[in-house]
């Protein structure tokens, strides 16, 4: 069987494992009772992730360079990446909400590459002069993970949207330090408890144990301190804020290596050019989410609307701008 | 009077700017506002002629009802990223960036001079989600476990202090500072470099001329006492006929022609003389080299042709009547070697190849070579140093903020073991983790 055959393969598998995989993560969440179905999700997402990388692997025997230079595999890179970051995420929060959203859009992504796109535009072609840089694997490879993280980060950001409708929220995890502070009516709740230990205790030092009796009739029921843990909007919250925390070092490592491969083949590391341009805006928009959770006031729904809504903006970044017009960053489109 | 009103700007930076300019919800606006600005260049396109625009925004019917070619004008939306209210906001941010690095961030380096803050009250415990009264254990036994996990233990008296992850801390810092020294270098760069253009065809020798854009301190980075030979400009082709590579060899030579430094670059790779970087960027051709029967090799320019965007096309007219009255064309359209032959009447006579002949009006025409010119793009920009310092940094410093800074705190009290703690940004690991430390202390090994 040759290399091309084998990728008409994997293609289809991959896309065919993946929704599958949708469909446990789905009723699982549906079904809450049946256990083993998110198992089965899990086991999808690994089984999808190994069956890209395996099509990626023999996409770069076939082609001779690192296979991140056209739609077709800049898809399922995309998709390897949203795979990867899932099993990342899902291990981090122990939450099975977490397929219910990744599962959709990484199924989306290979059906799309897989069935839509034109096959002329899913075969392997030679480098055009520009591209053929070491930089290219790094600089590609490196912003195509960070979509990948960012997506996932935003899906589990309104995957929080979605539990927390009609709630107000206080977020936990910033890089202040707002968070790790207990829930303030507990916090009274064992105060109190506290103090009454402390009243019983000098009443038991200073008078009999009549006094103490006493004491334990007007007593308020004891808090005894234990862990306040957090709910599953927390671990949402908290996990898609992780999450983006390492797709937004990613982004700002893939746009400085473009920048630096830019200075070094053209001269100048920035030029305004379209995708440039909406790359440093996902970067802004993300910024603009982790500054606005240090921001007093605006902690709750209001930092998770911008990541949200930053999901919008990583799609405009990759494939949007292919839309406008051509030039090095485009991968072509067929309309 | 004077100092009052010194006194007085001094007291309105101090209480008034300085704070709104380190807010961080005006930083929040202004990431926003940048990004949704940038967005408009992406759409308009940029660096048009007049007529483009008055063909492609007419005024009636205006692209949503205002867009028109003179609102589009007027508001410098065919070139948005020079405008002054784009720019405006640039260095707004700049201000915003520098108050916060300086009133936030380097303030928050406080951090590591305060003393070990040592919990000696069960009471300090319950403001901590996670805290924990416990009937066993003892701290010996919390110093060894968190010391197993990577955190820095300090103990005074009956009480316990440990933290890990200060990175976390100071990587928000890195980034901000790192951002100020590109800001600064994009600038400093803009005033001292320039960039320059020039097509020269193979064998000649030039000195920059055709700058196109410098900055108002440029001129000591224009090289004078130096000039640039191309050697030779050559194509690679794939077999399929697609282009591979564009090579030019060329040579830094000074006033006497000496040869200073020789080096073929192409795309990607780049040659650096002094501060000044030439890249390959375009070509043309510049000539073909013929000879007629038995004649000397002669040098006969060809131009680029106006095809209207339709493929790029060369010609050149070759003479073959002493008095030019009669002649033909050769056409080519890249520098595989092969030229097409047009009459005078604009019939095609012959194709003929590079190291071939052809009868033309009873003459015999060798073509014995094509003579490529490279098209290089010149730049300096004095810069570059420090706004590549400023990407290390960050790429460093947003690393290092990924790593969150987690505290520890434990005391024995009356028999009973407290323990508690919090982190800023591993909200989920850190309760697992602190959930595990618990565990083990409540079951004795």
């Amino acid at each position: 069987m040759d290399l091309v055959t084998l990728q008409g393969w994997l293609d289809n598998l991959a896309f065919a494992v993946l929704f599958l995989t949708m469909l446990c993560y789905w009723s699982g969440a549906a079904f809450r009772q049946v256990t083993f179905l998110p198992k089965v999700g899990a086991t999808g997402m690994a089984i999808a992730n190994l069956t890209i990388a395996a099509l990626l692997v023999a996409r770069w025997i076939e082609g001779g360079y690192f296979p991140v230079s056209n739609l077709y595999e800049s898809l399922f890179f995309v998709a390897w990446g949203l795979t990867a970051v899932h099993l990342i995420a899902e291990r981090m929060s122990e939450s099975q909400l977490v397929g219910t959203v990744t599962a959709p859009v990484a199924m989306g992504i290979s059906a799309f590459a897989t069935m839509t796109l034109p096959d002329a535009m899913q075969h392997s072609e030679p480098l055009v002069p520009a591209l053929k840089s070491n930089w290219l694997m790094m600089h590609v490879s490196v912003m195509l993970l960070s979509y990948a993280a960012l997506m996932v980060g935003a899906l589990m950001a309104i995957a929080f949207l979605v539990v927390t409708r009609g709630q107000a929220i206080e977020l936990r995890g910033s890089s202040v330090g707002t968070g790790g502070f207990r829930d303030s009516r507990l916090r009274k709740q064992i105060d109190a408890t506290f103090k009454s230990e402390a009243v019983a205790a000098e009443a038991t030092g200073g008078g009999g144990t009549a006094v103490l009796e006493k004491v334990e009739i007007v007593e308020t029921p004891k808090v005894a301190l234990s862990p306040q843990r957090l709910t599953l909007a927390d671990t949402l919250d908290n996990i898609s804020y992780r999450i983006i925390g390492l797709g937004f070092p990613l982004l700002t490592i893939g746009i400085i290596s473009g920048g630096v491969w830019a200075n070094e083949a053209w001269g100048s590391y920035w030029s305004w050019d379209p995708k440039e341009t909406w790359a440093l805006i996902t970067w802004l928009v993300f910024a603009a989410y982790l500054h606005s959770r240090l921001t007093k006031g605006w902690q709750g729904r209001r930092p998770a609307i911008i990541a949200a809504s930053g999901f919008a903006v990583v799609w405009v970044c990759y494939l949007g701008v292919n839309l406008l017009g051509k030039g090095l960053h485009s991968y072509g489109w067929f309309f | 009077m004077m100092s009052n009103f010194w006194k007085g700007i001094q007291r309105y930076f101090k209480r008034d700017l300085l704070p709104l300019l380190a807010d961080l919800r005006l930083a929040i606006a202004l990431l926003l506002l940048i990004a949704v600005f940038s967005t408009s260049g992406t759409v308009v396109e940029q660096g048009e002629s007049l007529a483009f625009y008055q063909a492609n925004y007419p005024e009636d019917p205006a692209l949503f009802g205002f867009l028109s070619w003179k609102v589009l004008l007027t508001l410098g939306l065919d070139h948005v990223y020079r405008t002054w209210w784009f720019l405006s906001i640039l260095i707004l941010f700049g201000a915003s960036l520098t108050a916060c690095t300086f009133t936030r961030q380097i303030t928050a380096l406080r951090w590591f001079s305060r003393p070990w803050n040592f919990y000696t009250q069960p009471r300090q415990f319950t403001k901590l989600a996670l805290s924990s009264a416990l009937g066993q254990g003892s701290l010996a036994q919390v110093e060894s476990t968190l010391g197993q996990r990577g955190y820095r233990t300090f103990t005074r008296d009956q009480s316990l202090y440990a933290q890990k992850g200060v990175t976390g801390r100071i990587g928000p810092i890195v980034v901000h500072a790192s951002m100020l020294l590109i800001l600064a270098g994009a600038i400093w760069g803009s005033m001292t470099g320039f960039f320059a253009q020039e097509l020269i065809p193979g064998g000649q020798t030039f000195q920059i001329r055709n700058i196109f854009d410098a900055g108002p301190w440029a001129a000591a980075q224009i090289p004078k006492d130096w000039a640039v030979k191309v050697n030779r400009f050559w194509i690679d082709y794939t077999p399929e006929g697609t282009i591979d590579q564009f090579y030019s060899d060329l040579s830094v030579v000074d006033a006497m022609g000496t040869e200073l430094k020789r080096d073929t670059i192409h795309v990607n790779k780049p040659l650096r003389y002094h501060g000044v970087t030439l890249y390959q960027a375009d070509w043309g051709i510049a000539g073909v080299r013929v000879r007629f029967n038995n004649s000397p090799v002669l040098d006969l320019p060809m131009a680029q042709l106006e095809t209207e965007g339709k493929g790029r096309i060369w010609g050149g007219w070759v003479p073959t009547k002493p008095d030019m009255s009669e002649g033909v064309s050769l056409v080519a359209t890249d520098l595989q070697g092969t030229l097409l032959v047009y009459g005078i009447d604009g019939q095609l006579i012959s194709t003929v190849r590079k190291g071939m002949s052809t009868e033309v009006n009873g003459i015999t025409l060798s073509i014995v070579d094509l003579v490529g010119s490279t098209g290089l793009q010149i730049k300096a920009d004095p810069g570059i140093p420090m706004v590549y310092l400023g990407f290390g940094l960050l790429m460093i410093g947003v690393l290092m903020s990924y790593v969150s800074h987690s505290q520890v705190w434990a005391l024995e009290s009356e028999g009973q073991l407290y323990i508690g703690g919090r982190t800023n940004r591993a909200q989920v690991a850190f309760e697992r983790e602190l959930l595990q430390v618990i565990d083990t202390m409540e079951t004795p090994s």
